[in-house]
């Protein structure tokens, strides 16, 4: 259990004091080892875990929270942020009274139940995986030294505050670490120190800043109301205004997740070097959001607050799929795509039923594996290639032949059978039409499932169809040079995603889904045709005669900005509805 | 039994073709091919030299071939229509990636197209589905089949359906796939011999994919299904002949703002 919080602060110590780039590997190799195969041991041992904070150490937290919040506040008048002084200003005078009023006593401070070591799966398994990336990418990064082992020292602590964040059970002590997880997102996301950089930190700390206001505001309904601050105690009560404090504490999941209209601090993440947008924004800090409403759903389920709230993330699974249509640098792609996905996951999460929950569980892993893979896909070209706009990448597969496989992988991995992401969303749809009768409010989570996915197959194939093009074989490809520092990472996130499908699929016990996966077979058989394929004659694609070879452009839609003001207005009002039903139910 | 069908299916699906070609001669007022053509057609195309671009791109056209001859077969065989739905979709998306395999305009423009045409119809075949498992409470066509009265209860699905046949059988007012040769044939293009033969036999399985779906509204009577089959088949070429292509961008909007509706009315009217 408390390797899982103290060998990451204690491996990242090491990196600090050592700096050298093998010592790094041989860090980071290892720490990726203990923490998977100690997560792995936890989540099959059936027994959960209570923690109680001494008094002491209650202290440690009020007084690290209060340091947090004057850093912020100290970080906004420096960079003359408005929105940060402020937040910071309320956040402080809120958590002041709140403190004051909370009772002592209560049940254990730190619970690690099923979900909580179900996240350690995906923190510690994919977490470690980028830190072993971040090692290769940092030697051609232009810093110092120094700076490369911060980084890197940086990521490990930051899997630690995971660790710690999803077994929180009280919910200032939640408050303290998603600051944390804010204040890891402000200094990752402006390390490059450039302007443009720095502007994205301070939109991404002050948009957090408001799920932390409203996490504030959650904590202290439930103390007037119920006297405490405990999730379990809140969960279990009733009547009253429980559901207006599960209802602000969702909303701060929709802040952290990204959803729309807050979906551009995530954006703007995507200047942080690759390895942060991998294990930030898109594998781990993010999946809080999800995790928080499966940690509420016992409450949310089968009321209107929670169909309500699976409505508006299946509207955000939509919009952005929608609104990823426009952009063509592929980071920013991937950003939203993954916006999308955590709106889907949100929604499934919010629907309470144990099947819904489960599967969305099961869209986290697989999103997190195969959003890993392609994050880290794009951090090889933008360091092996210099290319980080999809229009750039037009024939990528002749100079990157084994990168673009990952990334084709990975685009597979998210949209077709028999991977998991795909039959989580196979298996939802069943799931939700059964429910449809007693529900009619979750045919637009249906619908909106529906549509989204076909957009994200639009999407994803677009990008395929610019890396694709390659021309006729008499010419035989390039070989491509990828360190061993970046393949064996990718190579692992591939292993795992085909293993994890694996067992999925073996779990259903359902003979026709493992049929699913025949046609994969024949893809896979294909290529060992390839070499009977020299009998036939090659020729050059038809170009209608003529002399100077053009390529077909790719397909934007870009929304009027009308049509984007409209959708970001409407997202407003539903993020504000979702209270004001918590108020009235 | 069913094994037999599902090895006879190209060939079925063939006549289908063929049938079209004769009908839609008639409906033009000419003597038009002998119902065999397709068959014809594949023997001369089996005769000719066959080039290639690059191994994987003529390979692609073969698995697509193949994956698409399994969803035909599951649907013989009675299985969980989504599947059937997503198992499409493998076989369209390995068309897709051969068509951008390939440094050629047209194969991309043609890609492109037929991955918008896969945007417009998905959503719409699975609101199908769902549609069926409202009424039957089940996926599995085996049970939908022993069911009755899919076509009182969703009549206004019904019709989105049949606004989306002409995409997947590539007729007018959508045929945007390969737009009559406009964009010299889209994705099949770089294609020739017996490669192009593959592409040529799967779009006979498009055929008998698409109109098993129409098939299903008829539920236990399979006589109904035989008729709406029959009728859909008519409309579809009448309106072929009658209509003039729309513009890609125009094929999802209709599908979405019309054919979308009508499934939601009707979904609603059978929830409340």
């Amino acid at each position: 259990m408390s390797t899982l919080f103290l060998l990451p602060i204690i491996a990242s110590v090491f990196t600090l004091l050592l700096p050298f780039e093998r010592v790094h590997y041989f860090i980071s190799a290892s720490v990726l080892v203990i923490l998977s195969v100690s997560a792995f041991l936890l989540y099959s041992s059936p027994e959960i875990v209570t923690f109680q904070l001494s008094h002491s150490m209650n202290l440690l937290v009020v007084i690290a929270d209060i340091i947090l919040l004057l850093y912020f506040l100290y970080q906004g008048i420096k960079f003359k942020s408005a929105n940060v002084i402020f937040l910071s200003a309320v956040q402080l005078l809120l958590y002041g009274y709140v403190e004051s009023i909370a009772p002592i006593a209560g049940s254990a401070e730190i619970v690690v139940d099923n979900l909580s070591k179900f996240m350690f799966l995906i923190i510690n398994g994919v977490g470690g995986i980028i830190v072993l990336y971040s090692v290769r990418y940092m030697h051609d990064e232009a810093v110092s030294a120094t700076k490369k082992s911060l980084f890197i020292a940086g990521l490990l602590l930051f899997i630690s505050i995971m660790n710690l964040i999803v077994c929180a059970n009280s919910i200032l002590l939640f408050f303290l670490l998603f600051e944390m997880t804010t204040l890891a997102s402000y200094l990752l996301i402006s390390f490059r120190n450039d302007p443009l950089s720095r502007a994205n930190g301070l939109k991404a700390l002050w948009m957090n800043q408001i799920g932390g206001v409203i996490i504030l505001l959650g904590a202290l309904v439930a103390i007037e109301g119920f006297g405490t601050v405990m999730f379990d105690t809140l969960l279990k009560s009733s009547g009253g205004m429980v559901l207006f404090a599960v209802a602000l504490l969702s909303l701060s999941a929709l802040v952290k997740g990204a959803a729309l209209p807050f979906e551009g601090w995530l954006l703007g993440a995507m200047v942080a070097p690759t390895p942060v947008s991998a294990m930030l924004h898109s594998a781990t800090m993010v999946k809080i959001a999800p995790y928080l409403i499966l940690k509420l759903a016992p409450v949310l389920g089968s009321t209107l607050l929670g169909n309500f709230f699976s409505v508006t993330g299946a509207l955000v699974f939509v919009a952005a799929s929608y609104l990823a249509l426009s952009r063509f640098v592929f980071k920013e792609i991937l950003g939203y795509s993954t916006v999308a996905l955590l709106g889907l996951m949100m929604a499934l999460a919010a629907i309470g039923t144990k099947e819904s929950m489960t599967l969305a569980m099961v869209l986290m892993v697989f999103h997190a594996l195969s959003k890993a893979l392609l994050f880290l896909s794009a951090g090889v070209l933008e360091k092996q290639y210099h290319v980080k706009s999809i229009e750039e990448m037009k024939g990528l597969v002749h100079r990157a032949p084994k990168t673009v496989g990952f990334i084709l992988f990975g685009f597979v991995s998210l949209t077709l059978p028999p991977f998991g992401l795909f039959m989580g969303k196979l298996l939802a749809i069943t799931s939700i039409s059964s429910l449809l009768r007693e529900r009619p409010l979750l045919l637009i989570v249906v619908l909106s499932l529906v549509i989204g996915s076909a957009l994200l197959v639009l999407l994803y194939f677009k990008v395929a169809s610019a890396i694709l093009s390659s021309p006729c074989d008499i010419h035989p490809s390039e070989k491509e040079y990828l360190p061993y520092g970046f393949s064996i990472p990718l190579w692992l996130l591939t292993l795992y995603s085909i293993a994890v499908s694996l067992g999925f699929i073996v779990l259903q016990k359902n003979l026709f889904i493992a049929w699913l996966a025949l046609p994969l077979l024949v893809v896979i058989l294909l290529p060992s045709m390839v070499k009977r394929m020299e009998q036939y004659d090659r020729i050059q694609p038809y170009h209608c005669g003529e002399k100077e070879l053009f390529d077909a452009a790719l397909v934007y839609y870009e929304p009027s900005i009308r049509v984007r003001q409209m959708i970001y207005w409407s997202f407003g009002m539903l993020f504000v509805a979702v209270a004001f039903i918590g108020v009235l139910s | 039994m069913t094994w037999i069908w599902i090895l006879l299916a190209p060939l079925l699906g063939g006549l289908i073709y063929g049938g079209e070609r004769v009908l839609r001669a008639r409906m033009q007022r000419r003597q038009g091919p002998p119902l065999l053509q397709p068959f014809y057609d594949m023997f001369k195309l089996l005769d000719k030299r066959t080039l290639i671009i690059h191994a994987p791109h003529a390979l692609l056209a073969v698995a697509h071939f193949l994956v698409l001859w399994f969803t035909v077969a599951a649907i013989f065989l009675g299985w969980n229509l989504l599947y059937i739905i997503f198992l499409h979709l493998f076989a369209q998306i390995l068309l897709i990636l051969a068509g951008y395999s390939v440094r050629s305009v047209y194969s991309h423009l043609g890609a492109n197209r037929e991955l918008l045409m896969v945007v417009a119809y998905e959503p719409i075949l699975i609101v199908v589905a769902v549609g069926f498992y409202l009424i039957s409470g089940s996926f599995e066509i085996s049970t939908i089949l022993q069911g009755g009265g899919y076509w009182h209860q969703l009549p206004l699905l019904f019709v989105a359906l049949l606004i989306i046949v002409p995409i997947k059988v590539k007729k007018s007012p959508f045929d945007v796939g390969e737009a009559h040769q406009e964009i010299v044939g889209g994705i099949e293009i770089e294609y020739s011999g017996v490669f192009y033969e593959f592409l040529y036999m799967s779009r006979f399985l498009e055929y008998i994919f698409i109109y098993s779906f129409v098939f299903l509204f008829g539920g236990e009577s399979y006589w109904l299904g035989a008729v709406l089959v029959a009728g859909t088949f008519l409309v579809v070429n009448l309106v072929d002949n009658a209509t003039a292509r729309v513009h890609t961008a125009d094929m999802l909007k209709i599908v979405y703002g019309v054919a979308m509706s009508l499934a939601i009315i009707n979904i609603l009217g059978v929830l409340l």
